[in-house]
């Protein structure tokens, strides 16, 4: 059974998020090694890959329109999606709530700042893994 | 779903074939859905919505337990899906 289009599309979504701020991490960490430890510094960085980020997605969606027809996401659609959004939540709760624990313990909001950023990572990558594994049982 | 096969049996796959050779994009795009939404249907692994299955039947022209049957213990199983 081949995919749908919503499906394509949530590989895109997985594998730029993969990608895009897997670079930026990269980047951030021999930042980090070079000695820069104030936030401010990692700015410019950051909205790049943010640029870097929305402009990859958009291509590949026009390019994955291109090739098929893109369909409104159904009803299956919709339930795939909530099932792996209940399911993947706590990911982005745990960070929180570390990063208010580390707040709380005076740590350098430069760990804060990323530490959030991975939670938010984790979690939507987990979600969409969820989904395409969904997708592919062929529920 | 999410719990292997699901209870709710189907004749889409017959209907669709008594029905002039009807393909599964030609019923997903008459339901309202996505083809993948029709073959999950068919293989029993996705349950429609009570919406859904009404607009199937009545692509087929039949009464809603013609198409989509319920399997409890004390059914048999009966009905290719």
């Amino acid at each position: 059974m081949n995919s749908s289009f919503h499906e394509r599309s949530i590989w895109i979504q997985l594998l730029s998020l993969i990608g895009v701020l897997g670079y930026y991490f990269i980047a951030a960490w021999r930042m980090w090694e070079s000695g820069e430890t104030q936030i401010g510094a990692y700015v410019p960085l950051f909205i790049s890959t943010v640029v870097l980020l929305v402009v990859v997605q958009v291509v590949a969606h026009i390019a994955a329109a291109l090739i098929s027809r893109p369909e409104t996401p159904d009803e299956r659609d919709r339930l795939i999606g909530w099932r792996a959004a209940s399911r993947s939540a706590w990911i982005l709760a745990v960070g929180t709530l570390s990063a208010i624990t580390l707040m709380v313990m005076g740590v350098e909001l430069f760990w804060i700042a990323h530490l959030l950023l991975l939670a938010m990572l984790l979690a939507e990558t987990t979600k969409l893994t969820l989904q395409l594994t969904d997708y592919r049982a062929g529920l | 779903m999410g719990q292997g096969k699901s209870r709710v049996l189907n004749q889409i796959r017959q209907l669709r074939f008594a029905h002039q050779e009807m393909t599964q994009q030609m019923l997903a795009d008459r339901v309202g859905v996505t083809r993948q939404t029709i073959h999950a249907i068919e293989a029993g692994k996705y349950s429609p919505s009570l919406e859904v299955a009404f607009r199937i039947s009545r692509e087929f022209n039949c009464p809603l337990e013609q198409v989509f049957q319920y399997r409890d213990s004390a059914t048999p199983e009966s009905g290719a899906q």
